[in-house]
């Protein structure tokens, strides 16, 4: 593996040149200029932000459903929270507070019933999913909730440091404290152990229980800052607001190399996988490609991706249908048993 | 017998990659017969089973039906003919009621539809016939293991098998439903069926069976007659003269009883009664064997002890503390445990050597505030990697795409990072070659030397005999002999196992 190269080892920056370079070639400097590159990064903030914490749960081997749900619901709460409190700069605080409450339970609730009662994580974040949004169109009425003031939740989004717009920077930021987390700490080997092999981990003295459960809490509160960040966008809550989002997360991971088998995948993979859906979202809207066709491409270019990486799976090791293939025809008892 | 044999095997060789693992097998049975395969594990039983029931395709070899050469190339042909087996792992659907199971694609039809009034009757009329404590409309995860067993019989005489094939049938049975079982076993013999009954306890063969063919290193070495089916003889057969007479067989067990006790287990006993009652000590430096069948409760006691799984009463003390037994504290308290299942329960495939080691010792890796230190890791990994003595070395290869010797020296080594008071391996050199059992033996001995108290559990006499200082004895849950400051041989652990109380005088 060392000193040699080899395609496989530096796919993902290779893909990621040759994409900005055929775009630089067809936009030119419509492309290659900062308030582009800066819309390009700042239109995946959010994706970017939740697959910093979903990135956990796909790693212990399980899955997160109910993160577009919770998007729009911790978003609800937040803009309700500062309404009520009267839109001073306090009840900004307050709301986001809030707001990351909301997530940390509904991930408690999640890591608690999957590991509890073993049942798979995909049908008890699919259940969730309809409730959170049952329980923002409850507390909205079914309306979209503006929120214009204070300038301090509207700044969240619209501030811009070096002219890039501030949503980037707390995708900078997530990105850092889960690659550390998980690149350098105990817990993050654990996890990583806790994906690859629940029972030997266990025999090893890990608390497998805890950990997923923590897993599922970490997810639920990256959810729930992305809530805060789309809502201050937006400038609102609404029950649908985050609806798109679970594809879109769950695909950055998939194109970044996280195996939904668990085990496998890295911050700057699946940060690799958030951006290449920015630049060719970007790349089809500069080209003047209808959004209708948009959709299309994106999926096409997803399993393209997803190929890519199974073929290499096949080459490395000789576990057959290795890598995301089996990530995503197989699933296996995710909860530690 | 005089009969034509309803199945003759003649001559079957098999070889996987270069390695014969039958060669010139001869194998028979009679219409009406109960005939009992035994052999050791890797003896060729199974393979043998397979080649006749289409699984494998025979090198080369000739098999014969009431006479008649035929080939079996599927399970298909081997309904056609009559041959039904029954393997350990039942194939019966637990959502479907039994006349479903029993008749599950081959469904009496009326018309496009299934005649289900048809199909109860059909099944009624078989159970009655064989007298079997069975409904057709129970669905099947409502029957115990037993039932559900008799379940997979009755599939097969559904079929008008002449022939059943019985792999290890009392092996997670109770002793009252394995009663039950030889009561079928009686009627079908009455009604002129042929059995195969494989399995590795010799009082079940003694009972059952007619006549018994022993395979020993993938070579039938005997066919006894019901009248030659003694313990003794079957046991000397079955581990083969010559390697009786070799070093490994045969030892004179040395155990300290004075050495100070390290391991106190007290009357640990399992809520399922996988294992009763067991009081156990291990002394400084004593290498304890645990031979017994498998299912005789070895492994489920070491994990007890260990703390994956809890003991429902019972008491585990280690250096006059008594623990409370989970992994994290028996790790805390300086105990490893190399598990049964390497593959799955042994080391995280995905992950590296260096990785694999250090998940049980982040305790004792240097940290950087929360950061790992990457260097001190690693060299933690490579001390591992020398004192196992892992080649080729390469501390970031996956432990997945290892050989399994190197893999459990891996989960081995993990642990000698620590400093260890009690070390348990089960069936530590399972699957793995020659050369790296024997460097997996000294790293055993090389502890004990160092004063840890170390349990290893195997299948293998030849390892246990070889290891221990002591040899205990389980069955069924219980432990029933103890070897130690004496002689003892294979067959005297085997006999021991097997609740054959003359294994002493076996080996003479």
């Amino acid at each position: 593996m060392r000193g040699k190269f080899s395609f496989n080892t530096y796919s993902k920056p290779i893909i990621l040149i040759a994409f900005i370079v055929v775009l630089w070639l067809l936009a030119g400097s419509n492309f290659m200029n900062v308030s582009n590159i800066g819309s390009v990064l700042n239109s995946v903030s959010v994706i970017g932000i939740m697959v910093c914490g979903t990135i956990f749960v796909f790693l212990i081997g399980g899955i997160d459903l109910s993160i577009g749900a919770l998007l729009g619901l911790t978003g609800v709460v937040c803009v309700e929270v500062i309404n009520a409190l009267g839109a001073t700069p306090g009840s900004v605080f307050v709301g986001i507070l809030a707001a990351v409450a909301v997530g940390a339970l509904a991930g408690l609730f999640h890591g608690f019933i999957v590991t509890t009662f073993n049942i798979p994580a995909f049908l008890v974040t699919f259940a969730t999913q309809t409730a959170f949004t049952g329980m923002s169109m409850v507390i909205t009425g079914n309306k979209i909730v503006s929120c214009t003031q204070p300038p301090l939740f509207t700044g969240i989004a619209a501030t811009k440091i070096l002219m890039l717009p501030l949503p980037i920077y707390f995708m900078l930021l997530m990105a850092l404290i889960s690659w550390f987390v998980l690149r350098r700490t105990v817990f993050g080997r654990q996890i990583y152990a806790v994906g690859g092999n629940p029972t030997a981990a266990e025999i090893s003295g890990i608390n497998v229980k805890g950990r997923s459960i923590a897993c599922y809490v970490l997810s639920g509160v990256a959810a729930a800052i992305g809530g805060v960040v789309l809502a201050s966008m937006n400038q609102q809550g609404m029950a649908s607001q985050g609806a798109d989002y679970v594809n879109s997360v769950i695909t950055a991971g998939v194109i970044g190399g996280v195996s939904l088998l668990g085990g496998e995948g890295t911050v700057p993979g699946a940060m690799y996988g958030t951006v290449l859906m920015g630049l060719l979202t970007n790349g089809l809207n500069l080209m003047g490609v209808d959004s209708t066709q948009a959709g299309l491409v994106t999926g096409v270019v997803t399993i393209a991706a997803v190929a890519l990486d199974a073929a290499q799976h096949l080459d490395q090791s000789k576990r057959k249908a290795g890598g995301l293939f089996a990530g995503l025809t197989k699933r296996k008892d995710v909860a530690a048993s | 017998m005089s009969e034509t044999p309803i199945l003759e095997a003649k001559g079957i060789c098999k070889s996987f990659s270069g390695v014969k693992v039958l060669q010139d097998v001869h194998f028979e049975v009679a219409p009406g017969e109960v005939h009992a395969l035994m052999g050791e594990n890797g003896a060729g039983k199974s393979t043998l089973i397979k080649i006749l029931t289409g699984v494998y395709t025979m090198d080369s070899g000739q098999i014969f039906w009431e006479g008649q050469p035929v080939q079996i190339d599927s399970f298909q042909d081997c309904q056609k003919l009559g041959v039904s087996c029954i393997y350990q792992e039942l194939s019966v659907i637990p959502p479907l009621t039994v006349a479903q199971n029993v008749y599950l694609g081959r469904e009496p039809m009326k018309g496009p539809f299934i005649d289900h009034a048809k199909m109860r009757e059909m099944t009624q009329q078989l159970i009655d016939k064989y007298e079997f404590p069975l409904s057709p409309d129970t669905l099947v995860e409502n029957l115990g293991m037993g039932q559900r067993q008799l379940v997979e019989i009755l599939k097969g005489l559904s079929a008008d098998a002449k022939l059943l094939i019985m792999d290890e049938p009392t092996a997670s049975l109770s002793a009252k439903e394995s009663e039950s079982l030889f009561d079928v076993i009686e009627t079908l013999r009455s009604e002129g069926v042929s059995i195969v009954y494989i399995s590795h306890r010799l009082e079940e063969v003694y009972r059952l069976s007619d006549r018994l063919t022993i395979l020993r290193d993938g070579k039938n070495v005997e066919v006894l007659t019901k009248d030659q089916i003694v313990p003794a003889k079957v046991i000397e057969t079955m581990i083969g003269k010559v390697v009786d007479e070799s070093a490994g067989s045969r030892k004179m067990l040395h155990s300290d009883d004075s050495a100070e006790v390290r391991l106190d287990v007290r009357g640990l006993t399992d809520a399922t009664n996988k294992y009763r009652d067991i009081n156990l000590q291990v002394h400084r430096g004593e290498i304890l064997g645990i031979g017994g069948l498998i299912g005789a409760g070895r492994t489920e006691l070491v994990r007890a002890i260990y703390g994956v799984d809890k003991a429902a009463s019972g008491e585990v003390w280690l250096d006059g503390k008594k623990l409370d037994p989970t992994p994290k504290n028996s790790i805390a308290a300086g105990i490893g445990f190399v598990p049964e299942d390497r593959r799955n329960q042994g080391f995280i495939p995905l992950l590296s050597t260096v990785k694999n080691v250090a998940l049980p010792n982040y305790d004792i890796v240097k940290m950087r505030g929360r950061a790992i230190d990457d260097g001190d890791e690693l060299a933690l990994g490579e001390r591992a990697i020398q004192d196992v003595d892992i080649r080729p070395c390469d501390p970031a290869k996956r432990v997945g795409d290892m050989s399994g010797g190197n893999q459990q020296k891996v989960v081995l080594g993990k642990w000698l990072m620590r400093s260890l008071n009690l070390l348990i391996v089960d069936e530590p050199t399972a699957g793995i070659d020659v050369g790296a059992k024997d460097e997996i033996y000294s790293i055993l001995e090389d502890l004990a030397k160092q004063g840890v108290a170390v349990i290893v559990v195997s299948s293998d006499l030849q390892e246990l005999i070889r290891v221990s200082h002591r040899i205990v004895v389980m069955r069924k849950g219980d432990i029933v002999k103890e070897f130690k400051n004496e002689e003892v041989t294979q067959a005297m652990v085997l006999a021991a196992g097997q609740g054959v109380e003359s294994g002493e005088g076996t080996a003479a």
